[in-house]
């Protein structure tokens, strides 16, 4: 009963609440390692380097997005126009880059792409209060018919080193995607990173305390926006050159791969981490219905009945119960 | 004492929406070192008062002064920077944070531009202790029970040190000790000078701890005077204007009762092996600590949860509902706690709310009859004194009036049973009485009432048995003649004491 | 001078006036007058009648998604059961039936099975209607390309014909189904008590729940009306294209929530009508008819109606605060 915060509850908060994090994936987690058993027995080539390299980079995009999908998911919008931004980012650096502005400026192009566009549809939908899935599903024509005017057809380059860099048989991917968890983990850390949760589940509350909601949820498009075109920019380094309607699938998956990771979709629900086992899963499933010979055309049929599947069982349960 | 300038003050404040007025030339001054006690009926104006002294609404006319100087633009962050804290009714919270995450919430202290968590542990922490929050500061605030989320919000207030602290309704879903928590709290802050602007419809806690009261009634100052020399009748004839009168209809002996809900080793929820008989003709009690899974067992009963039992008759019928259209076949009717959430439909007309039940049991193409319907709903409109277009939505109503329109849409359909889950709560004392009266009514024409109620008078005042739930079970069925307050509160603290004593 | 505005009819004007269904009307007309004096044979009958037979497809297929909405969910599997309808209806029908009518009802019963299975997912497994639409919409694309391949597929079947193509009374057939359909969807949503308690479910599901609504069969109904409309969009599309292939439907998707939005509609749910989701569907044609007039690249053309569709939606879609 003593009033006095003990030194040790008291220096350690950081961690005790990451840890809480884990409560609600922890299933997941379990289901995404068991799967990995799995996958690393039937194909062993998995524990190999180049195995590994080409495994997470089979990964890498699909980890962005679902990342894209899920930090507007958690302040409580959505966004289909996830592939038409992958498919963007792609055919820009699939023009740039081998041009005058180089890799870099390429890269730099990408991203300020995503950046600007990310911000201007978290303008429209936050400032303008429209609503998300109608505004991204408008934008999805506008961004996609943009990557049809840069890019009429598949074509465009990547320098070749860069490619080998990326999707080659290095780890890069998986050093960069890292990285990238690294820097999310940072922002989260910070004010308006993690007022995204009280701007997604309680917005009137968040504002009431001091919270500059509408910038917190204008900033998550735009780091959407940034993740969405980076995918972009691998998939055309995958690739070694740019396709307009490349990205077409990832929507779907985008919000495949953040709902089985647990992200709700009123706002404020689920943590990244569990939307990056989500795509993990996802991109697991994905690869080992490839091996095992299915067309993609029944890939299609299984990943629709996987979906609906794993997204209901849990919710079945909780029924249930 | 008078010539020092009072913390925080409206001068002759005025504010319409729509062009109703709501607030009419309105003064008031929160000195440091008094608890300041805002009365008023639902819809007179408090809530627009509080939102207009922390900034969050701009007055039409008057001003706002800090400290004695004119502000010419309150906003929420000016209120902040100055000091005033507010702890609203609806919850400021967000359920997947943690506790120390919620309280810093909006004023976190940084480091390299980084939330600094060990400063904000020491600081959050602190705070809980004010408030007696013993969980760890990690816990995220979705795990916690209701009242233990009001003393985060408390917290939080509290953790911005504020210099002026307003609460409306704080103690509404608190338990006896944390409200006796709060009440010292606030007894010793007063003594460090800090102005406290404290809204409860709970007369007795305004009482015991305010020293100055203002009441508001139609958006008009009725009264700015000190409280002593006042009683409760006072007050509540400073509020409505007239005598009070008994807020409770006097009891009387029901016609001898015949069984119309009867249950055996019933569980649903938090609720496990329950045997209950709900009789005819009259008003049952449920009692017990905010969150013992009452309101389990009136979810149950309905049908809305799923609920097991070894035998039950239902108006005659045997097996429970097992579905609410069922349960409404079986003349039973529900009026849920949160009106905003589970009772209302708060973008709709008031006539599409009122007649929705009757929407749900009709055929499903029969076509809808709008003369007939406009009939119905001017007939509850009339008998429960809901004044107004029933075309505007329903949430122009006030809360009382909401509630009103809660109850009213199930009178229709004559249900045999009414399951109520709190229908006073937050409701103002002209609509408490109307709905006592009304229940009342119901059980002397040979209905059954089941009433769960976190207000012990009501309970004891106004029902035949009251059954006092802990812990998921009925621990105590007291009859009419062993109903007393202190024998509900000691039934349902037994759990509490057993604890503490292990 | 202002007394009529008074008067309870004149009241009743006013609200028609300021309501959404209006406003979209008239944006109809001011884009139609503007367009016949800027293009030539814009404002000609048979020009504005073809706009209105094209509308019709739309404005089945947003029949169902304006109660899905309302209802409070969202159906993103309509263009593959449009799809589905026009490319399995050749192969649904009989051909001991020379009338073809027996295939149109096996198409019908077919589609509104798949919006029933999306209903089921929703009300039943909790699935939320999005991810329960956009995985049947995968499903079917699949399961599409399985049975039909690549290659498209003719329309044999008189009814069919009959419908994309006669003219009885100088009015094209689809436009007199689409009046029907109106007729009965209008009468549904705003004059019977399963219309009341889509309403309710949309505003506030638990309340409506809580007050009898029986939820659970609401729900299914909403999904297997909008299969039902749709599988009609796609037998009629079918008729009026003369063939069927994989992707016909694609372009109903956006098309359907935006004609339910530019109606009025609230994307939330619980408020709308269908009377603003008509006009909502002839104006999105009237824009595609413009951009075709253009004559731009696809890639412009994908430009031009986003933003168009933008643009409208700032103009009328502005969802009101809501909590």
């Amino acid at each position: 009963m003593s009033t006095v915060p003990s030194a040790g509850q008291a220096g350690a908060l950081y961690w005790p609440v990451q840890a809480r994090r884990n409560v609600g994936v922890r299933g997941l987690f379990a289901v995404v390692l068991a799967f990995l058993f799995a996958y690393g027995f039937l194909f062993p080539g998995l524990l190999t380097a180049s195995g590994f390299a080409k495994f997470t980079q089979s990964w890498f995009p699909l980890a962005l997005v679902a990342m894209a999908q899920a930090i507007l998911m958690l302040t409580g919008g959505i966004s289909l126009a996830i592939g038409a931004m992958v498919s963007l980012g792609a055919v820009i650096a699939a023009t740039t880059m081998t041009g005058p502005l180089g890799v870099a400026g390429g890269a730099a192009a990408v991203a300020l792409t995503g950046l600007g566009i990310g911000a201007a549809t978290g303008f429209i939908v936050v400032r303008l209060r429209l609503p998300a899935i109608v505004v991204t599903l408008a934008g999805s024509f506008i961004i996609g018919g943009a990557a049809l005017l840069i890019l009429p057809r598949p074509g465009g380059a990547i320098p070749e080193w860069l490619s080998d860099l990326l999707a080659g048989n290095t780890p890069a991917a998986f050093v960069v995607l890292v990285l990238i968890v690294l820097l999310w983990k940072l922002y989260l850390a910070t004010p308006l990173g993690l007022s995204l949760y009280a701007a997604g589940e309680n917005p009137v509350g968040a504002y009431r305390s001091g919270v500059p909601v509408d910038g917190a949820r204008i900033a998550a498009y735009a780091i959407s926006g940034l993740l969405s075109t980076g995918a972009g920019l691998f998939v055309a380094a995958q690739t070694g050159s740019g396709d307009p309607v490349i990205g077409a699938a990832f929507t779907l998956n985008s919000i495949a791969a953040a709902v089985l990771g647990g992200i709700g979709f009123l706002g404020g629900q689920g943590t990244m981490r569990g939307a990056l086992a989500g795509s993990l899963l996802l991109s697991l499933m994905i690869s080992v219905m490839f091996f095992l010979g299915f067309t993609p055309v029944a890939q299609y049929v299984a990943q629709g009945l996987i979906i609906i599947g794993a997204v209901a069982i849990p919710q079945f349960r909780k029924v249930q119960q | 004492m008078v010539t020092r300038a009072p913390l925080l003050a409206a001068r002759g404040v005025s504010k319409s929406f729509f062009g109703n007025p709501v607030l009419r030339d309105v003064s008031i001054a929160l000195q440091p070192g008094r608890v300041h006690a805002l009365l008023g009926e639902n819809g007179a104006g408090k809530s627009t008062l509080i939102n207009l002294l922390s900034g969050a609404l701009r007055p039409d006319g008057g001003t706002i002064e800090v400290d004695g100087y004119t502000v010419s633009r309150m906003t929420p962050t000016y209120a902040r920077q100055a000091g005033i804290a507010v702890v609203q009714q609806e919850l400021s919270l967000t359920a997947s944070l943690s506790i120390a995450e919620n309280i810093g919430l909006g004023a976190y202290p940084k480091r390299f531009g980084l939330i600094d968590y060990p400063e904000l542990a020491a600081r959050a922490g602190a705070a809980c202790d004010l408030v007696g929050l013993h969980e760890p500061l990690s816990t995220p605030v979705g795990h916690l029970p209701l009242g233990r989320r009001q003393m985060v919000e408390i917290a939080k207030a509290l953790y911005r040190t504020p210099r002026v602290l307003i609460l409306d309704e704080p103690t509404s879903s608190l338990s006896a000790t944390e409200t006796k928590i709060l009440t010292d709290l606030l007894e010793r802050l007063r003594s460090e000078g800090i102005a406290i602007l404290y809204i409860s419809h709970r007369l007795n806690e305004v009482m015991t701890l305010c020293q100055h009261v203002t009441v508001l009634k139609d958006g008009t100052c009725t009264a700015d005077r000190t409280l002593e020399g006042t009683d409760a009748a006072g007050l509540v004839r400073l509020m409505v204007g007239r005598d009070p009168g008994d807020l409770f209809p006097r009891w009387q002996p029901s016609a001898p009762p015949a069984d119309v809900i009867s249950v055996r080793k019933f569980s649903a929820g938090l609720m496990r092996d329950v045997d209950l008989d709900i009789r005819a003709g009259e008003l049952l009690g449920i009692g017990g600590l905010v969150g013992q899974g009452q309101e389990d067992l009136l979810l149950g009963l309905y049908g809305a949860i799923p609920a097991g039992t070894a035998s039950a008759t239902v108006n005659g019928a045997s097996g429970l509902p097992g579905g609410v259209p069922k349960a409404n076949a079986l003349g039973l009717a529900y009026v849920p706690a949160d009106r905003k959430r589970e009772g209302l439909h708060l973008i709709h007309p008031i006539i599409a709310n009122m007649m929705l039940p009757a929407f749900a049991r009709l055929p499903a193409l029969k076509l809808r009859s709008r003369r007939a319907e406009r009939e119905t709903a001017r007939g509850l409109a009339a008998q429960l004194a809901i004044k107004g277009d029933l075309d505007r939505p329903a949430q122009a109503l006030s809360g009382g009036n909401q509630q009103k329109v809660a109850l009213a849409k199930w009178m229709p359909h004559d249900p045999l049973v009414l399951l109520l889950n709190d229908p006073t709560r937050g409701v103002d004392v002209e609509t408490k009485r109307e709905i006592y009266m009304m229940l009342r009514n119901f059980a002397a024409a040979g209905k059954a009432v089941v009433l769960l109620s976190s207000d012990t008078p009501e309970l004891v005042h106004l029902c035949d048995r009251v059954a006092v739930v802990r812990e998921g079970r009925i621990v105590a069925m007291l009859d009419r003649g062993a109903l007393s307050e202190e024998a509900i509160v000691s039934a349902a603290m037994g759990a509490e004491q057993r604890k503490v004593a292990a | 001078m202002t007394a009529w505005k008074d008067s309870a009819y004149g009241r009743r004007a006013l609200t028609i006036l300021r309501s959404r269904p209006f406003l979209t009307v008239a944006i109809v007309a001011a884009v139609w007058i503007a367009a016949s004096f800027a293009s030539r044979g814009f404002g000609a009958y048979g020009h504005l009648r073809y706009l209105v037979e094209l509308g019709a497809v739309i404005g089945l297929v947003a029949a169902g998604q304006t109660f899905v909405v309302i209802a409070g969910g969202i159906d993103l599997s309509v263009a593959a059961i449009v799809t589905v309808s026009a490319v399995s209806l050749p192969l649904l029908s009989w051909q001991a039936d020379p009338t073809g009518v027996t295939g149109i009802l096996a198409v019908l019963v077919l589609t509104t099975a798949i919006g029933l299975v999306n209903g089921l997912g929703v009300a039943l497994l909790r699935v939320h209607p999005m991810i329960m639409t956009l995985a049947m919409a995968t499903f079917l694309q699949g399961l599409l390309i399985i049975i039909a391949g690549g290659s498209a597929v003719t329309a044999e079947n008189p009814v069919v014909r009959w419908l994309g193509n006669a003219r009885p009374a100088g009015i094209p057939a689809g436009v007199l189904l689409w009046v029907l359909v109106s007729v009965i969807v209008l009468t549904t949503m705003h004059a019977t008590s399963f219309g009341a308690r889509i309403f309710a479910m949309g505003a506030n599901s638990l309340a409506a729940a809580l007050s009898g609504v029986p939820v659970t069969s609401t729900t299914l109904a909403v999904y297997g009306i909008s299969g039902f409309t749709s599988g009609l969009a796609g037998v009629l599309v079918l008729g009026m294209n003369g063939q069927g292939y994989v992707g016909i439907g694609d372009p109903y998707l956006l098309a359907s929530i935006a004609a339910v939005v530019l109606g009025g509609t609230s994307i939330l749910g619980g408020l709308g009508t269908y009377a603003g989701t008509i006009p909502g569907a002839i104006l999105l044609v009237t824009i595609t008819a413009l951009i075709t007039v253009v004559n731009a690249s696809p890639g412009w053309r994908s430009v031009m109606f986003g933003s168009l569709i933008l643009g409208l939606l700032l103009l009328s879609g502005r969802e009101q605060a809501r909590r």
